[in-house]
């Protein structure tokens, strides 16, 4: 651009690209004037007359470009308005200036609801926000989980179309929102059982908020619960049935000496078992309920497994009877001078558990192999294997579970209170140890308890050679 | 169903019937979750929920009825609408019918659990062909809501599993009766449930055929799948 031209010219020059659409159009309406003009009217007016009209062209076109740029700048808010005259100016600017801030107060708001929406995304429960038609009008991932809904395409869907559970159907007619209800997710299958429990809140005019929640381990505990008290009860009724069956023929029938004395006999054997169920029971609340034994506290185990090792025996004899061979009873590693953390009551009443087990459950003649292991990490393994006749692998996982019974016939016969294997594992868990249960069905059966081996120490020389000495 | 007419009052009048045709579905769709639950567990304790559950959906279905004919006569609908409702009535049939067919399982269960003789037949085969049927009403009923042609065309091809392993389940009821005559009455009652089945999953069929007719216009009721696969793209 030349220098030396005068300010005003250069101003014009300088602007030449942006009037360059009314200059043309001034000159048009200067050229259409002139041609119809000039017929009619003297030079004077003709002039006057084009440069009205070439004005009146010039003004609509700066009126479109600024309504163009006004629709621009809601997508481009700081592309600039076009060059105008400095009143027209003024005015684009404080137009500009409004767009802009009216879309910073949005940019906030947006914000501020995203915010809102990611918190309501973070919630462990399903949130779904209804309008007044008790259409969807959001809902967070939970609920897309929970319901089996789709975040985008099932805006603005009717509620019940999709969730038509007759009694949320119901609830939602009658406006009745004072109990949740209870329903299976559309999702639920046998293999992953899916209940929720939906509650419906109102807010502002006829607007509902719905939050779900999954009460699937609830439902399952309440469940267990009711199994629990049920078992319990048949376990002490049938010993208490037996009890007052003896105790009516005595108080009405007259019978002999030897009949008395048989029927007490058995009445006694009912009641050791009543009281051996309730003292377990009384065990079992007492581990899940009570404080986890003192880690400092170290039991020895040769001590313990030479216990272990008397009581197996006895009880093997026993349940042979007189004459008939026991089971061949195989301790092995039981010497190893180490030393475990934790209670030695609850220590034998678990390694005992097991051994009972096995000699309970293999027929007389059958082997019982019960070793001690520590590994050269330091952890030790307890197991005890016998070639009894197995469990058959859809029970191996229940076992521990309370009154589970694979036969329950004959487990009762053999005096089990099915509480045993719970015992075990309770103890095995506060004791920071894993119970590991495996089985071929018809060659036998082993259960092996994992200590860690921060649970495991070398006795120390002097207290052994101590307690050797006493 | 966001398609907006000019008369807001008609397309309140179309969520609303769509809505109680959804409720029917729900109420039928309970039905047959029920009478597979009680299938599984041979239990009577929920058949009577079933009982209740028919006179319900009887009702609802008189009720739809007059409800299209008196948005027919007063709206005079074309093109989609007039798809939409005819599609409403016929699913309604198809829905009353499934419900009928839960009712007849549900007796023919009690029947069973009386005779007791059930329980030697190996069940597995029937537990899957009922939760696929199951869940062949379920996705019909979804895919109306959404109007998703897509998810209508998939139970269409489900359904022939359906039927193939009906064939399957009936063969072995053959080799059970033959083998052990004891079982022909507790065999006759789990065909007549297998069949029941069977029908069910053909209704979910029909009604994903209407969803087709209402989106597409075209009705594909007895064409062959690859036929509405192009229908449906």
């Amino acid at each position: 651009m030349p220098e030396d031209l005068p300010p005003l010219f250069s101003r014009i020059i300088k602007s030449l690209p942006v009037i360059k659409h009314p200059l043309l159009l001034m000159v048009g309406g200067v050229a259409l004037a002139a041609w119809g003009g000039f017929a009619i009217f003297d030079l004077r007016s003709w002039l006057g007359l084009s440069l009205l009209l070439g004005g009146w062209l010039g003004n609509r076109w700066y009126a479109r470009a600024l309504a163009d740029w006004l629709d621009r700048a809601r997508d481009k808010p700081d592309a600039l308005p076009p060059r105008l005259d400095d009143t027209r100016r003024e005015t684009a600017e404080r137009v500009q200036r409004l767009i802009r801030k009216q879309r910073r107060e949005i940019e906030k708001i947006e914000a501020d609801l995203h915010n809102l929406r990611s918190a309501l995304q973070a919630s462990p429960n399903g949130v779904v926000i209804l309008n007044e038609q008790q259409c969807i009008e959001w809902c967070n991932r939970t609920a897309c989980e929970h319901f089996g809904l789709d975040s985008n395409r099932d805006i603005l869907q009717r509620l019940t179309n999709l969730l038509r559970a007759p009694m949320l159907v119901k609830s939602l007619e009658e406006r009745n929102f004072s109990e949740a209800v209870i329903l299976e997710s559309p999702l639920s299958k046998a293999s992953h059982p899916l209940c929720l429990e939906a509650r419906f809140f109102p807010y502002g005019q006829g607007r509902l908020l719905m939050l779900s929640r999954d009460i699937t381990a609830i439902e399952q505990a309440e469940a267990m619960r009711r199994d629990f008290v049920a078992n319990v009860s048949h376990e002490i009724c049938t010993p208490l049935t037996v009890l007052a069956g003896f105790i009516e023929t005595l108080q009405h029938l007259s019978v002999s000496e030897g009949e008395r004395q048989d029927y007490l006999v058995r009445m006694a054997s009912q009641a050791a078992r009543m009281a051996s169920l309730v003292d377990d029971l009384l065990m079992l609340s007492r581990l899940e309920g009570g404080e986890p034994p003192d880690a400092k506290q170290w039991t020895d185990a040769q001590n313990l497994f030479m216990r272990i090792e008397a009581d197996a025996n006895a009880l093997s004899a026993h349940m042979a009877g007189q004459n008939a061979p026991g089971h061949n009873l195989v301790f092995t590693g039981m010497d190893t001078a180490v030393e475990i953390a934790g209670a030695a009551k609850e220590l034998q009443s678990a390694f005992f558990n097991l051994v009972n087990n096995a000699i309970r459950y293999t027929p007389p003649g059958g082997d019982v192999i019960v070793s001690w292991l520590v590994k050269p990490d330091g952890s030790a393994d307890f197991s005890v294997r016998d070639n009894g006749p197995g469990i058959a692998p859809e029970h191996v996982l229940r076992l521990t579970e309370r009154f589970y019974r694979v036969d329950s016939d004959r487990s009762r016969a053999s005096g089990g209170t099915g509480l045993g294997l719970s015992i075990v594992k309770h103890i095995l868990k506060r004791h920071e140890a894993t119970l590991a249960i495996a089985s071929v069905p018809g060659q036998g059966a082993s259960f092996t308890a994992s200590f860690p081996a921060h649970r495991i120490r070398l006795a120390e020389a002097e207290e052994v050679a101590y307690n050797n000495h006493l | 169903m966001s398609d907006k007419h000019l008369a807001s009052q008609f397309d309140d009048d179309l969520n609303n019937i769509s809505s109680k045709l959804m409720e029917m579905g729900g109420l039928v769709e309970m039905q047959v979750k029920l009478a597979n639950q009680a299938l599984k567990s041979f239990s009577l304790d929920q058949l009577q929920d079933i009982f209740d559950a028919e006179e319900k959906v009887d009702l609802l279905e008189v009720e739809i009825d007059s409800e299209l004919a008196a948005i027919i006569v007063r709206r005079q609908p074309a093109a989609r609408d007039l798809r939409l409702l005819l599609a409403i009535s016929k699913i309604t049939t198809n829905l009353e019918r499934t419900g009928d067919e839960s009712h007849k399982i549900a007796k023919r269960i009690r029947s069973i659990v009386e005779l007791g003789e059930a329980r030697k037949i190996a069940l597995g085969d029937l537990h899957a062909i009922f939760d696929m049927s199951a869940s062949l009403i379920h996705r019909a009923l979804d895919a109306f809501a959404r109007l998703d042609v897509i998810a209508a065309a998939n139970i269409y091809k489900e359904d022939d599993l359906i039927d193939r392993e009906f064939k399957g389940f009936t063969r072995k009821l053959i080799t059970y009766m033959a083998e052990d005559p004891h079982t022909i009455s507790s065999s006759l009652d789990l065909l007549f449930i297998a069949k029941a089945v069977e029908r069910i999953g053909d209704h979910a069929k029909n009604i994903a055929e209407f969803i087709i007719y209402i989106v597409k216009g075209t009705d594909v009721r007895h064409s062959s799948l690859t036929h509405i696969e192009s229908v449906v793209q």
